[in-house]
C-alpha cells in the first residue's frame, strides 16, 4: 500500500509536445519526489493538462520522458493499484449512476464492487450514489471524479485543477486529505491555476508557462527568494549609503516614501546590524514576506516580459 | 480480457439504451414478420410462396434485417459514447492497451447481437407459428437451421461492425447517421443500378442476405459461409483501421 522506495517518483525530462503550431510543453524536466504534495503551477494555458495527459499516456509527447516510478505509464504492471487520476469533471455517462461508474472500474481492475461504496463513503457522497451522475452539480462531480481515482488505494495521486467547482467547505475537506495521503509517503501533485487555494496545501511547487519551467523548489525558497526588509527611518540616505558599502553588488534598495526603503538581496539581520554600527535611527524595520501569488505573478510577468 | 469484457457488460446494462433499442428491434420484426405473411403469397409479391422452404427462409429471416440497424446504432454509440461523455480517459487509465479495449468491445457486442438476433427471432417465431397453422400453411424444418445460425451470425456481426465504425470515425453523431444513411440509402440504391449488378453482392446487405438465404427478385448473392466471412471481413477492417487511425490519437 504505502510507497516502496522510490516506487513514487515522477519525473519528466525534456518533454516536448506541440500541437499544430502551438507549442504545449516546451523542453520541461521536473521530479516529484514521494511524500510531498507539489503544486504544480502554471496560468491557463501554460501547458500543465497536457503534461499530465502524456504522464497518463492519454497524450504521446513528441519528445522527452515522463515517468513514475521509472517507468512509463502504459508500462507500469497495475496502473490503477499505483496511480490515480482526476482529470476532468465531466467525464461520466450523464444517466449511469455514480455507483455503477465505479463498479465499471472496479470490474476492469478486479477490486470487489463493495470498493466502489467504500470510495465513496471516503468523498462524501454515499447519499447519491444511486443517482444518475447527470444530474450532479460541479462539486459532486469533483468528488466521483476522485472517488475514481482512489479505487485502487494508489501511491501517487495526479490531480488536474480539482478544486475547481468546490466550495470552501470542500477545499478545505481536500486539502485534509490530500495532506494526510502525502503523509503517508505517497506523491501528490496537484494542478493549479488559482494559487491563493495552493498555498496552504503545497510543500513543493513547480511553476511552468508557456510549457517552460520557471521555477521548482519548496515554497519556503520560493517565497524566501523574494523576500524584501521594509525599513522606516528619518535618516534614509544615510542608512542607504551604509548598505550599500556594506552588502555591496547583491543589494537592492528602493525609496518608498520620504522616510521608507525596501530592501532585498540581504537579510533582516544584516539591515539591524547595519543600522547599530552607524547609528542611524529606525521607526521601523520589518519583513515583507511575498505570497506565494506575488511570486508568481512576478515569475510569469517577467517571462512574458511585461515588466522589470 | 474477461475482466474487461465483463466490464463492458456492465457499462451497457448500467444505462437503458439497450433495452430501448431491443424494443425498437421487436417492433420491426414484429412488422416485418406481418407484412411477411399478410402479403407473401399475393401474386404480385417476387418472394417465394409461404409453403415453399425458400419462402419459410425469407420469413424466419426477418429478425436479421429488422435488428441490423438497432445492433450497429447500439454498438457505435457503446464506443463513440465514451468519447462523446469523457470517460474514455478513465478507460484508458484502468486499461493503457487501447487495442485490448476495443477487443473487449468487439466481443462484447458480439455477443449482445447474438442476443438481439435470439430475441427477434422468438418474436417471429411467436407470430409466424400460430399465424401459418391457421393459413394451414406446414412449418417445414428444412432448411431451418441454416437460416436461424446465419440469422445469429449475421446480427452479431454487426454488432463488430458498429463498434468498427465507431472506432474509426470516433464521432458519435457521425457515426450513426453514416451506418444508418448507409443501410438504408446508400446501399438499397446502389443496388439498383444496372451497371454494378455483378459487384452488390459483394456490399454488407446483400452478404447479410445471403448469410440468412434471402431470396428476393433475381439478386445473385453469395454462399452463406462466403457471406458470412465477407460480413466478417467488413467488421474485422474498420476495427483494424479505426485502431491503427484513430483509437491512437491523443485524448486530450
Amino acid at each position: 500500500m504505502v510507497a516502496t522506495e522510490g516506487a513514487g517518483r515522477i519525473e519528466v525530462s525534456g518533454l516536448t509536445k506541440t500541437f499544430g503550431q502551438t507549442k504545449a510543453v516546451d523542453d520541461l524536466s521536473f521530479t516529484v519526489e514521494p511524500g510531498t504534495v507539489t503544486g504544480f503551477l502554471g496560468p491557463n494555458g501554460a501547458g500543465k493538462t497536457t503534461t499530465l495527459r502524456i504522464l497518463l499516456g492519454l497524450v504521446t509527447q513528441d519528445a522527452g520522458q515522463a515517468t513514475i516510478g521509472g517507468r512509463r505509464y502504459q508500462d507500469l504492471p497495475s496502473p490503477s493499484d499505483q496511480v490515480g487520476a482526476v482529470l476532468e469533471t465531466s467525464g461520466f455517462h450523464p444517466a449511469r449512476s455514480g455507483r455503477d461508474h465505479l463498479r465499471v472500474y472496479c470490474t476492469v481492475n478486479g477490486y470487489p464492487a463493495s470498493r466502489a461504496d467504500e470510495v465513496l463513503e471516503q468523498v462524501g457522497l454515499t447519499a447519491a450514489a444511486r443517482r444518475r451522475a447527470g444530474g450532479y452539480s460541479l462539486g459532486m462531480r469533483q468528488r466521483l471524479a476522485l472517488a475514481t481515482a482512489l479505487l485502487g488505494d494508489p501511491e501517487v495521486l495526479l490531480l488536474d485543477e480539482p478544486a475547481n467547482g468546490l466550495d470552501p467547505e470542500g477545499i478545505a475537506w481536500m486539502r485534509r486529505m490530500l495532506r494526510d495521503f502525502a503523509t503517508q509517503g505517497r506523491t501528490v501533485l496537484v494542478s493549479s491555476h488559482v494559487l491563493s487555494e495552493m498555498q496552504q496545501l503545497v510543500d513543493h511547487v513547480v511553476i511552468i508557462d508557456k510549457g517552460r519551467l520557471l521555477r521548482q523548489g519548496t515554497l519556503a525558497e520560493l517565497a524566501g527568494a523574494d523576500t524584501a526588509v521594509s525599513v522606516r527611518t528619518p535618516q534614509v540616505d544615510d542608512l542607504r549609503a551604509a548598505l550599500e558599502r556594506s552588502a555591496g553588488a547583491d543589494v537592492r534598495i528602493e525609496r518608498t516614501g520620504p522616510d521608507g526603503l525596501r530592501v532585498t538581496g540581504v537579510d533582516v539581520g544584516e539591515v539591524g546590524r547595519v543600522a547599530r554600527e552607524q547609528q542611524i535611527e529606525l521607526h521601523q524595520l520589518g519583513v515583507e514576506t511575498s505570497g506565494l501569488e506575488e511570486v508568481f505573478f512576478a515569475l510569469t510577468a517577467v517571462d512574458r516580459g511585461e515588466v522589470r | 480480457m474477461r475482466r474487461l469484457i465483463a466490464a463492458e457488460f456492465r457499462k451497457l446494462f448500467s444505462t437503458r439504451l439497450w433495452l430501448w433499442l431491443l424494443l425498437g428491434a421487436m417492433a420491426l420484426t414484429a412488422l416485418y414478420a406481418t407484412l411477411a405473411i399478410a402479403f407473401g403469397d399475393n401474386p404480385n409479391n417476387p418472394t417465394p410462396p409461404l409453403s415453399s422452404v425458400e419462402g419459410q427462409g425469407t420469413l424466419f429471416s426477418v429478425g436479421s434485417g429488422a435488428a441490423t440497424p438497432f445492433i450497429a446504432v447500439l454498438a457505435a454509440v457503446g464506443l463513440t459514447g465514451e468519447f462523446r461523455h469523457r470517460t474514455v480517459s478513465a478507460t484508458f487509465l484502468a486499461t493503457p492497451n487501447r487495442t485490448r479495449v476495443l477487443i473487449a468491445k468487439l466481443a462484447t457486442y458480439l455477443v449482445v447481437g447474438a442476443g438481439y438476433a435470439v430475441v427477434c427471432i422468438g418474436v417471429t417465431t411467436a407470430i409466424a407459428v400460430p399465424w401459418l397453422s391457421a393459413k394451414n400453411i406446414a412449418v417445414v424444418a428444412e432448411g431451418k437451421v441454416g437460416t436461424l445460425l446465419g440469422t445469429i451470425a449475421a446480427v452479431a456481426i454487426f454488432g463488430l461492425i458498429g463498434v468498427g465504425a465507431g472506432a474509426l470515425l470516433r464521432d458519435q453523431i457521425a457515426t450513426v447517421v453514416a451506418l444508418l444513411v448507409y443501410l438504408f440509402s446508400v446501399e438499397p440504391i446502389v443496388t439498383r443500378i444496372p451497371a454494378l449488378q455483378d459487384w452488390t453482392k459483394f456490399l454488407p446487405g446483400a452478404a447479410e442476405d445471403a448469410m440468412v438465404r434471402v431470396v428476393q427478385s433475381n439478386t445473385e448473392l453469395l454462399g452463406q459461409l462466403q457471406g458470412g466471412l465477407l460480413l466478417l471481413g467488413y467488421g474485422v477492417v474498420l476495427a483494424v483501421a479505426g485502431s491503427l487511425l484513430t483509437m491512437r490519437r491523443d485524448v486530450t
